[in-house]
């Protein structure tokens, strides 16, 4: 069957896992082992396939354009891991029935679980880089769940949090090795990457990439100065450290090594990265391993020393060498994960992991014990016993190593040191707890666990013996498979044999159990007395605090450097944007040096030069007055308006007049409204200027100046250039034979860009609606609520024609008597007007929208003299539904031409002829015009209408609850 | 006429880029209401000054720029005056809404300290 | 060409419009029914977006290029809609997020104030067009319409934060569009055209001397879709005003950034190609170190905030400044690369603004500050203290799923494994140090490899910013379990299952992508295609050679 069932297997497991009741930890361990035990079992039946360097290979095409397709393969190498993988997978999942309390609600810990080990095996089985990051990335993924899984305990949140960051950084940067790997070979297909070793190391970014994978392998592997998230991580339950933290993750990082070794290794670079980090790791891990008194955090220490050791191995590059670390990982697997079943044993029986408390326990549990002590033997590397094996041809590896003197001596010594410091903490972890007098004051009566829940555990020291005694008949060709692929399938010679005669290696062995048990002694000596608690010298240099500081500096850091580029202030922004407008526009138009054109001039004409001064003047005025003085202000930029409009007719511009001058009355008035609400500013109030503030005027106004000079000049240089071609012909000549109307200007917006109008009085829609929902919710500021001075200065009842025009009903009385009458004389003319420009807009200056204007002013000032009661009482506005009528109308003129096989939006112009009237053609257009003029009616209308409305209510305000007259002005 | 109205428009724009640079409201929107001014006269000066040339087709007159001025200035312009005048109003309720709620009118909703 | 339905380019534009209108004729009450026609709009909306991308990939790789003389007018002197193949996928794109924000909002947002819906669908008609025009003056319309709308949108539910961050929104864009206009003005002075085939095609052969004026304006013109799209230092805004706006909005404006970077990439690529003469890949460094400028900013707001909302925000500015570095690149392999990005990246965003609301409901108070966050606790809390078997709680199933849903969000904003996100950083990777000829020979080495570092950085940033926010939501004692409507967890498991699916269908969806990049960098097909498409003959049209084509 299909291999990629195989891998698929655990991930529906965690789905199914997930849909379980989450408290029936019978029928999820049952399951989640039986899932792992299958796998297990399939795995194992896979070695024939692999034996004597054969490969099984199934690719799933997935981006083959990336390169990036699913390749799954399994060698010997692959196929140990994966054994390695799912039959712990399986063992865990049964110890954890037991170590989980019944209360927890253990689907969360199963789902994870298995989700992770399909990861894992993912990792292990890929045959693509990419796909092999892609697994490696999700057991961080994976694994930051599990840690995490007590959440409500800070350590494992943090824990959790630590390792994601590590392992996952390690993660991208091993992505950026592995697409540079993909980039020097051209595929990222692992065989292809295998063979071409030579191409790779002679590669200038050979370097970079070794750099890259290599934080990956370290981060994973808890290699110095990496190491510290380790530890941290066991705040998760013993299970998960004894499966992810012994077993398989962090043998994720020196299964790669493991696996790039044929491509990358055999360089100098390598020795001296691989080397070194996995001296150093080994010797710093066993240290301070010695001087833990957590048992898990012992365990946690030694993991990282062994893991050293295996990297260091790999970084020999000796292909004998490499075999022993594929023999070690093996080895360390088996003791280490059952030694930490044994500690959660411990632990899950005593209630606690502190070494200091416990004492004798063999007597209380001699099975479990002796099963410590022989996994702990192991882990000392003592005869009979596979820790023993490859640490003898670790030793041997050490000894016989052709480098530099210093490190031919160093090296066997350091070797040496680490062993010793390795039996000691054996012995700490071994002889402590479980000798000595019983201890009394534990938290609960030890005793034996269940038995099932010790099964696991006998089954891995069972191994380690088997191993230990006969390992050619045993793990021989197991191990032969696993190593052919790592060595690029020539295997070295060598012996598996428990004796090999009283030699270098075998002395160095003796050294380090001797000298383990002589510091052990010594150590205890000390800390009887209270001495060497912590751990000495190291425990200044404390990577783990190191880490945490640097985040949370990285975090101030960024929170100030954030405050000094970004700003929530709107000032600074709108300097920014029209500052870098104005340096690029300048930088810009330098590719070519500006000059100005040789266009004949318009002679300047004086009445026009008079004109503008007087612009010119109420701009500067208004741009002076608008902090102090709104109202004149208000006014010096009406007189900017006005004369815009009267340069739009002086360059015969009729059209833009007639709007800018409706625009510039709406546009007032409605200023007018809004003043109101804004506060006083009285220019005695005033705060002296500091030297901060005239900097940033002067800023602003060389800003300022910079702009309008450098508008000017691209004016000016437009202005002056000699007109070159344009588009603009077509329409003078098409405008009337086939737009129907002589008014271009016209014709250009209801029929050549008729699309545009469209979204212009779609945008003013979306903006009228706006206010409206807006103004609903609008609260008028306390001091503004009440009348003016001038109104309160009367008694509201005295009799005078004075009336507040808020509180009438109608407030065309007294003196508003005879603007009133003019006023109401006035509203049928103006829809006559309103009418006229609508129908001639085609051919002379006018059109839909100065027609809306014109009905809207001439509603509006009903408002203004009659007051809003009063208007409200007699008509009944609608202006949404204005808007919505106008759009559909605009809309249906446009579709009305795809009804009969044109494009949206075509014009037809009919011509037929009346009695009387003659022969008359009504373009279309004309009624697009009309759905312009509704929507400009209703959106103005609405705008203003609501803007009314705040007066009244702000009144009626004082005297009842708000937000009576909502929605008045709409439908 | 051209260096006058080109000064106009610098004016305008100049003026306009003071105010919107300015920490009151109401500031803000006369400044944006010029440089709406400036920027509509800036795409008018786009189609080259012409005098008693409006762009309507009389018979028997050639259909040419020289003729007549450019209508498609003209037609951008009015479009762009058009939703010129709807984002104004829409600046203008904002920042009514804006001091209605936060009680101040300056631009950030709160005085600086 | 020939479309079997001719006017299936213009529904895009009219659909949502009359729809708002129908839903302004519905009246004010009637929410549930608006919510619900909506819905409908938009959901016709995609599947039209669905037609049209089918039709204009065409039968074997061949694009096909569906060119709409709205008015019946030939360009230039017309309005020309377009759709190419980029044109459709935003419009694929925008279907997809604005049906997920109009099925969320049917869970009652559409109460908080009115004219919800109306605007809603407004600002679908003003992103459509704006997709699809082929006119320089008609974008800047419907970029009116959709920013309109937007105002109204963000808007929504009022209150002070958000009118203050409105009152900013609405000013800077305010500015921006004065900076289009004058850049308009400019490019139309010089050229004397408007439709963007045509401004191309005359690029070439612009008179020595006005190169000058018109570089000038396309950079001014820049400034404003830079603004838009967030390239830094004009990205200030963004955050605060997508904090601000209530879920649906903010997912829907996940599309406006991309709407600047469409714009900047529709324009270089089809003004300042290859061929464009002296002016050829004009302002191309300007985008390469905007955008790593940009990408800094991002991981230093992603690196600063506890903040889901602010979380969110930062990572469309990181998304913005990959997509101006790639757009700097201007070569091929590297823009299909950020085209597939910029569909993963958009979706994740509007989704995790989704789930940002629902995610909030659990967990009320400021955060604590980060310094604590980050510094370690005591010694020795490894040892378990409280001597009793550790029980671990029991995550009611609510969060459970928006547990689930978050850690995907996670993964395709960070670009981890095994998200579409992952394969999106992957390809660009791959692509941008990629050896030359097959990369971008324009582009220096050094930068490459910046950008190759920037995005493995914010890569790390946004894993450790959203660990740390996913913590301080998902693995505390939820006060209460949340409670979630269907219409709200719906929309944003779909989003999801879409990245799924690209992930899946990366080979197909890559291919569409590449062909698009291509087309894109050789943008003659799309000249021809627009220049030659004459109108349908008619009682007003009696000569429809019409005077020709400049």
């Amino acid at each position: 069957m299909s291999l990629i069932v195989l891998l698929l297997l655990p991930f529906l497991g965690s789905l199914v896992t997930a849909l379980l009741p989450t408290r029936a930890r019978n029928m999820l361990a049952s399951w989640a082992g039986l899932v792992s035990a299958g796998a297990a079992a399939w795995v194992i039946s896979l070695f024939p396939h692999v034996r004597d360097g054969g490969v099984i290979r199934e690719e799933i095409s997935w981006i083959p354009s990336l390169g990036l397709d699913l390749v799954l393969r399994v060698d010997g190498f692959a196929w140990m891991f994966a054994g390695l993988v799912t039959v712990l997978g399986a063992l865990v999942s049964l110890y954890s029935r037991y170590y989980m309390s019944p209360e927890d609600p253990v689907a969360r810990f199963y789902a994870s679980f298995l989700a992770f080990m399909g990861a894992m095996l993912g990792v292990v089985l890929s045959g693509n880089l990419i796909q092999l990051v892609l697994f490696w990335e999700l057991t961080s993924l994976f694994s930051f769940l599990l840690i995490g899984y007590w959440y409500h305990r800070e350590d494992a949140r943090r824990g959790a949090r630590m390792a994601l960051t590590i392992t996952g950084a390690g993660g991208l940067a091993l992505l950026g090795g592995v697409i540079l790997l993909g980039q020097i070979v051209g595929s990222y297909d692992l065989e292809t990457v295998l063979a071409s070793g030579d191409l790779i190391r002679t590669d200038p970014r050979y370097p970079a990439a070794l750099v890259l994978i290599l934080l990956g392998v370290f981060t994973k592997s808890a290699q110095f100065p990496f190491h510290f998230w380790l530890p941290r991580a066991m705040a998760a339950p013993t299970p998960v450290s004894a499966y992810l933290h012994s077993a398989t993750m962090v043998k994720a990082g020196v299964f790669l090594l493991a696996r790039l070794w044929p491509a990358l290794s055999g360089t100098d670079l390598w020795f001296w990265l691989v080397g070194g980090v996995g001296v150093t790791t080994l010797l710093i891990g066993a240290y301070v391993a010695m001087f833990q008194n957590d048992l898990k955090g012992l365990l946690a220490y030694s993991t990282i020393s062994h893991l050293g050791l295996i990297t260091l191995l790999f970084g020999l590059n000796s292909p004998l060498a490499a075999v022993a670390g594929v023999f070690h990982i093996m080895n360390h697997a088996t003791f280490k994960a059952s030694l930490f079943m044994a500690a959660g044993i411990v632990d899950h029986e005593t209630g606690t992991r502190d070494i200091r408390r416990l004492n004798g326990l063999l007597r209380a549990m001699p099975i479990t014990g002796t099963l410590a002590l022989v996994a702990s033997a192991a882990m000392a590397g003592v005869p009979l016993l596979n820790g023993f094996l490859s640490k003898e041809m670790f030793f041997a590896e050490t000894v016989f190593l052709k480098s530099r003197p210093w490190i031919e001596i160093g090296l066997p010594a350091a070797a040496t040191l680490a062993g010793i410091f390795a039996v000691v903490y054996s012995l700490r972890f071994g002889y402590d707890i479980f000798f000595g007098p019983p201890s009394t004051d534990l938290p609960r009566e030890p005793e034996e666990p269940p038995r099932w829940m010790r099964i696991p555990v006998d089954l891995l020291v069972f191994a380690c013996l088997v191993v230990g005694i006969i390992p050619s008949m045993s793990i021989g060709p197991f191990l032969a498979e696993a190593a052919r692929p790592v060595v690029g399938g020539v295997l070295p010679a060598y012996s598996l044999a428990v004796w090999h005669g009283f030699n270098a290696p075998f002395i160095m062995s003796l050294v380090a159990v001797a000298g383990g048990i002589v510091g052990y002694l010594i150590l205890r000596r000390y800390q009887e007395r209270g001495l060497l608690l912590a751990t000495p010298l190291v425990s200044r240099l404390n990577s783990k605090r190191m880490f945490e500081r640097t985040l949370a500096w990285f975090a101030r850091l960024s929170n100030k450097t954030l405050r000094v580029v970004g700003t929530d202030r709107l000032q600074p922004q709108m300097f920014v944007i029209i500052a870098v407008a104005l340096l690029l526009g300048f930088l810009a138009s330098q590719t070519v040096p500006l000059v100005w054109g040789d266009r004949a001039r318009l002679p300047t004409s004086p009445a026009f030069v008079l004109l503008w001064v007087t612009g010119i003047v109420c701009a500067i005025g208004a741009a002076a007055q608008a902090k102090f003085h709104r109202l004149v202000a208000l006014t010096l930029l009406g007189g900017v308006g006005l004369v815009t409009c009267l340069t739009f007719i002086w360059f015969s511009a009729p059209d833009l007049a007639l709007t800018q001058l409706a625009v510039e009355v709406v546009t007032t008035i409605l200023f007018l409204l809004g003043l109101r609400w804004l506060p006083m500013r009285l220019e005695t109030a005033l705060p002296r200027l500091t030297w901060r503030d005239r900097g940033r005027r002067t800023r602003d106004l060389l800003l300022a100046i910079g702009t309008g000079s450098g508008l000017a000049a691209l004016s000016y240089a437009m202005l002056t250039r000699p007109a070159t071609q344009s588009i603009s012909p077509f329409f003078l000549s098409r405008s009337l034979p086939e737009g129907g109307g002589a008014n271009v200007v016209n014709v250009i917006l209801v029929d050549f860009r008729a699309f545009d109008t469209l979204g212009e009085i779609s945008v003013l829609s979306a903006v009228a609606l706006t206010v409206f929902a807006l103004l609903r919710r609008f609260r008028p500021p306390e001091e503004s609520i009440g009348e003016t001075s001038q109104q309160q200065a009367l008694h509201a009842e005295t009799d005078t024609d004075l009336v507040s025009p808020r509180v009438a009903r109608d407030a065309g009385r007294g003196y508003l008597m005879v603007p009133m009458v003019i006023a109401r004389m006035l509203m049928p003319v103006a829809v006559i007007v309103a009418v006229h420009l609508l129908l001639r807009g085609h051919n002379a200056p006018g059109g839909g929208f100065v027609a809306g204007l014109a009905i809207a002013i001439a509603f509006l000032i009903q408002y203004l003299v009659a007051g809003t009661h009063w208007v409200e009482l007699r008509t009944k506005l609608r202006p949404a539904r204005w808007i919505s009528l106008g759009l559909l109308y605009a809309a249906a003129t446009g579709l009305g031409a795809v009804v009969i096989g044109y494009p949206f939006l075509t014009t037809h112009t009919p011509h037929f002829t009346l009695p009387l009237v003659g022969e008359v053609h009504i373009p279309s257009a004309t009624f697009f015009d009309l759905g312009v003029f509704g929507v400009v009616v209703g959106a103005t209308l609405l705008i203003l209408t609501a803007l009314a409305h705040q007066s009244t209510r702000a009144h009626r305000r004082r005297t009842s609850p708000p937000d009576t007259s909502e929605s008045r002005g709409a439908a | 006429m051209e260096a006058l109205l080109a000064l106009v428009i610098g004016v305008l724009g100049g003026a306009g880029v003071w105010l919107v640079l300015r920490p009151r409201t109401f500031q803000v929107i006369l400044g944006l209401a010029l440089l709406s001014y400036a920027v509509n006269l800036f795409i008018f000066s786009m189609g080259s000054l012409v005098i008693d040339q409006p762009p309507i087709v009389k018979p028997g007159v050639a259909p040419t720029l020289d003729q007549y001025t450019d209508p498609m200035p003209q037609a951008l312009v009015l479009t762009a005056i058009v939703i010129g005048f709807a984002t104004t109003a829409l600046f203008l309720v904002l920042l009514l809404a804006s001091r209605g709620l936060t009680g101040t009118d300056h631009v950030d909703g709160k005085e600086p300290s | 060409m020939t479309w079997a339905l001719p006017h299936l380019l213009i529904v895009p534009v009219i659909l949502p419009l009359l729809s708002a209108v129908i839903m302004l004729l519905i009246g004010s009450e009637r929410g549930r029914s608006k919510s619900i026609v909506n819905v409908l709009a938009t959901l016709a909306g995609l599947l039209v977006a669905l037609e049209i991308l089918r039709r204009v990939d065409g039968s074997g790789g061949s694009g096909v290029i569906g060119v709409y003389l709205a008015a019946n007018w030939e360009a230039p002197f017309g309005i020309v809609l377009v759709a190419d193949r980029l044109a459709a996928l935003m419009l694929v794109l925008t279907g997809v997020v604005s049906l997920g924000a109009a099925l969320y909002s049917m869970a009652g947002w559409g109460r908080a104030g009115v004219y919800f819906h109306p605007l809603f669908q407004i600002q679908l008609m003003g992103l459509n067009g704006a997709f699809l025009t082929g006119d320089l003056f008609n974008l800047f319309v419907f970029f009116e319409v959709a920013l309109a709308a937007s105002y109204g949108l963000q808007l929504h539910g009022s209150g002070p934060t958000r009118v203050r961050s409105g009152l900013h929104y609405l000013a800077i864009n305010l500015l921006a569009s004065s900076l289009f206009l004058v850049g308009l003005a400019m490019i139309y002075g010089v050229m004397g055209t408007l439709s963007m085939a045509d401004v191309a095609a005359k690029l070439p052969h612009v008179v020595e001397a006005d190169r000058g004026l018109l570089h000038a304006g396309v950079a001014i013109l820049a400034v404003a879709f830079l603004t838009k799209a967030a390239m830094w230092p004009l990205n200030s805004w963004l955050v605060p005003a997508y904090l601000s706006a209530s879920a649906p909005v903010a997912a829907l404006f996940a599309l406006m950034t991309k709407l600047g970077i469409y714009t900047l990439l529709r324009l270089w690529t089809l003004l300042f190609s290859a061929d464009a003469g002296p002016s050829a890949h004009f302002g191309g460094p300007l985008f390469l170190y905007g955008g790593l400028a940009t990408i800094g900013f991002g991981v230093l707001g992603l690196m600063a905030t506890l903040k889901l909302g602010r979380i969110a925000g930062f990572s469309i500015i990181v998304s913005s400044g990959t997509l101006l570095a790639a757009l700097g690149f201007g070569a091929v392999s590297v823009t299909s690369a950020a085209l597939y990005y910029l569909l993963s990246s958009t979706l994740a965003a509007s989704a995790l603004f989704l789930l940002v609301e629902l995610v909030e409901r659990t967990r009320n108070g400021e955060p604590e500050p980060l310094r604590e966050v980050d510094l370690e606790p005591g010694e020795d809390t490894n040892l378990d203290d409280d001597e009793a078997p550790l029980v671990g709680r029991a995550i009611p199933v609510s969060l459970a799923l928006l547990g689930v849903a978050f850690i995907a969000c996670a993964l395709l904003v960070a670009g981890l494994p095994p998200l579409s996100g992952f394969i999106a950083k992957f390809s660009i990777m791959a692509a941008i140090v990629s050896p030359p000829g097959y990369g971008a020979p324009s582009v220096p080495t050094s930068i490459a490899w910046g950008l190759f570092g920037l995005l493995l950085l914010s890569g790390l940033v946004a894993t450790i910013g959203m660990s740390r926010a996913g913590i301080r939501h998902f693995w505390t004692e939820a006060d209460q379990p949340p409670q979630i409507k269907v219409a709200e967890a719906v929309p944003v498991l779909a989003l999801i299952i879409v990245c799924v699916w690209l992930t899946a269908q990366a080979e197909q969806v890559m291919r569409y992508t590449h062909a698009t990049a291509r087309s894109l960098h050789a943008p003659t097909a799309y000249i021809d295609a627009v220049l030659s498409t004459r109108p349908i003959p008619g009682p007003t049209r009696p000569n429809i050679d019409g005077g020709g084509a400049p």
